[in-house]
């Protein structure tokens, strides 16, 4: 057992983030690959970059999905606040299991029933569909983190802001969201990653007129893969981890403070 | 004036309740009534009349596409499977062996992945496994092969990729419930004589069980579901229930078929999601009784 924890588990933990990364590697170094159609490596070549950026296409479907994004972070934390600091009743604290719904249930349901809702009320689909099906699924990770949060928060500082005259409202935004601000911009960056990432409620809900990010990149991939992928991956994966980085150095930052 | 006054007080009495139904209201709405609408499309029939009907039900069960929901059944269990094998190793090893130094670097490692579009971690594997891929290009370079392997395209790709894919999803809860198991009681243990097995056997797994039943939860309902991965790397031929799903609703359009389809397998994965939730509590209770007749 001393040499199982002390060789064979860090061998398997090696391998194991070696089969993590593999592919990540590859899809970089072949984003700088001047042969277009096979794996032979040629030579150096900066060309998928410049076609990446030079894609209207691209840039397009960035910009849907960012708005998508940006709206249903901004409307699932709105209500899943509201939801949190009002909903102190009995009656709707009972109601919090419908929220773990959409966690439990396969997207795949979740899409076909905003499907069949949306057409049965004939609203036609776009951005607008998109974003309500996104906040779906914003609100099944908003609420239980933001619940977690405020259930810890010490009420004695609610009660004092109340005993030294504030009103509700300016409780709410004096006292509660700076509280909850880390867990407010940890669900909302949870939020934003999962609706750019979204793929399974954008293929049902868009519509012919809507492509989002992942969209594109499926189609893509079905008609038969261009090397402007790789680019784009890449560029996806260092801006992805410069958010991460930077996200954990805030966190380390913020967790050091009292100190 | 006096109107407007109890207008105030209402709002007074009940602006608390007002604000939070929004959320309520986005639940009920956008994910419990459109379920109800897949429920009621299901026993509807093909001509448009308000009666109730089981045929789309009869219709389904007595085709060939029921044995489809069964394969998703063996690979989702499959995965979840393998996950846990493999995922139960690098949890522990993140949680309790590691030292803390680099604790924080192989975690922010794991979750980077994680980050990325799933779209192309997928296809970054298309990429490595194809006829003309990485590997088969190295392997034909190489001259041990002659003939491209057929690596993509069929079942195995997908239990592959699908591993790949679902491996952080099982690591993350087992990790955050194994980092709660406070050392002295493994210490405790060995102390009074047990082995490392034994140790890892009747204290870590029984401690890490509700880690492992989120694990399994958290990679086995979206497997089950799953449509994308055996769309890009499964080739035409293997169905699955996510696939059937959009190709009744996507492709043919038949709304009623696909509803009583989607109905009958959410009812299959809740039997299974209850099974190996049962299964999962089965060794500690074993070991409770156990304690308890001695």
């Amino acid at each position: 057992m001393r040499n199982f924890n002390s060789y064979i588990l860090p061998t398997i933990v090696i391998f194991f983030y070696f089969f993590l990364y593999i592919p990540i590697f590859i899809l970089i170094l072949f984003s700088f690959n001047d042969n277009p159609f096979t794996c032979t490596w040629t030579s150096f070549t900066w060309q998928w970059y410049y076609d990446l950026f030079a894609s209207v296409e691209i840039w397009h479907a960035l910009r849907n999905s960012l708005i998508i994004a940006v709206a249903s972070v901004a409307l699932s934390l709105m209500i899943g606040i509201n939801f949190i600091f009002f909903g102190t009743h009995q009656f709707v604290q009972r109601t919090l299991f419908l929220f773990y719904g959409s966690l439990a249930m396969p997207e795949i349901v979740l899409a076909v029933g905003l499907l069949s809702f949306f057409s049965f009320f004939s609203i036609p689909l776009g951005t607008t569909t998109l974003i309500v099906g996104h906040t779906l699924l914003g609100l099944g990770y908003v609420v239980p983190i933001l619940q977690g949060r405020f259930v810890e928060l010490d009420k004695g500082l609610m009660e004092a802001s109340y005993d030294l005259g504030a009103t509700q409202r300016q409780t709410f935004f004096y006292v509660v969201m700076p509280l909850l601000m880390p867990a407010l911009i940890t669900a909302g960056l949870l939020v934003f990653i999962i609706s750019l990432d979204d793929f399974i409620i954008s293929f049902f809900c868009s519509g012919a007129s809507v492509q989002t990010l992942p969209l594109y990149i499926f189609a893509v991939i079905r008609t038969g893969a261009s090397p402007m992928i790789n680019a784009l991956s890449t560029v996806m994966l260092v801006f992805s981890s410069c958010l991460v980085l930077l996200f954990s150095f805030l966190h380390v930052k913020k967790t050091r403070m009292p100190k | 004036m006096k109107i407007k006054k109890n207008i105030k007080n209402f709002f007074a009495e009940y602006a608390s309740f007002i604000f939070s139904v929004p959320a309520i209201l986005w639940q009920v709405l956008f994910l419990y009534a459109p379920f109800l609408l897949v429920l009621y499309t299901s026993f509807k029939s093909d001509d448009s009349n308000i009666s109730i009907t089981l045929s789309n039900y009869i219709t389904m069960l007595s085709s060939p596409y029921f044995y489809i929901i069964a394969r998703s059944i063996f690979i989702a269990t499959g995965v979840t499977f393998l996950c846990l094998l493999c995922g139960y190793p690098v949890a522990y090893f993140l949680a309790i062996t590691v030292h803390r130094r680099w604790k924080n670097y192989l975690l922010f490692l794991l979750t980077l992945p994680f980050w990325t579009n799933f779209l192309i971690q997928i296809y970054s594997w298309i990429f490595i496994l194809d006829y003309n891929g990485l590997i088969n290009m190295l392997l034909l370079k190489t001259g041990l092969i002659q003939n491209p392997l057929p690596m993509i395209n069929n079942i195995g790709a997908i239990f592959f990729v699908m591993l790949y894919y679902y491996l952080p999803f099982m690591i993350m809860p087992l990790y955050s419930i194994l980092e709660k198991i406070q050392q002295d009681v493994l210490e405790a243990s060995m102390d009074l004589g047990a082995t490392h097995w034994q140790t890892f056997k009747y204290i870590t797994i029984p401690l890490s069980m509700s880690g492992i039943k989120t694990g399994i939860f958290l990679v086995f309902v979206p497997s089950f579901g799953e449509f994308v991965i055996p769309s890009i790397v499964g080739g035409a031929h293997h169905m699955f229930v996510g696939s059937l799903v959009s190709h009744y609703f996507l492709v043919v359009q038949d709304k009623q078929l696909g509803s009583a389809f989607t109905i009958v397998s959410g009812l299959v994965l809740i039997i299974c999601i209850l099974f190996l939730h049962w299964l999962c509590s089965f060794p500690f209770r074993k070991i409770v009784r156990k304690r308890i007749v001695k």
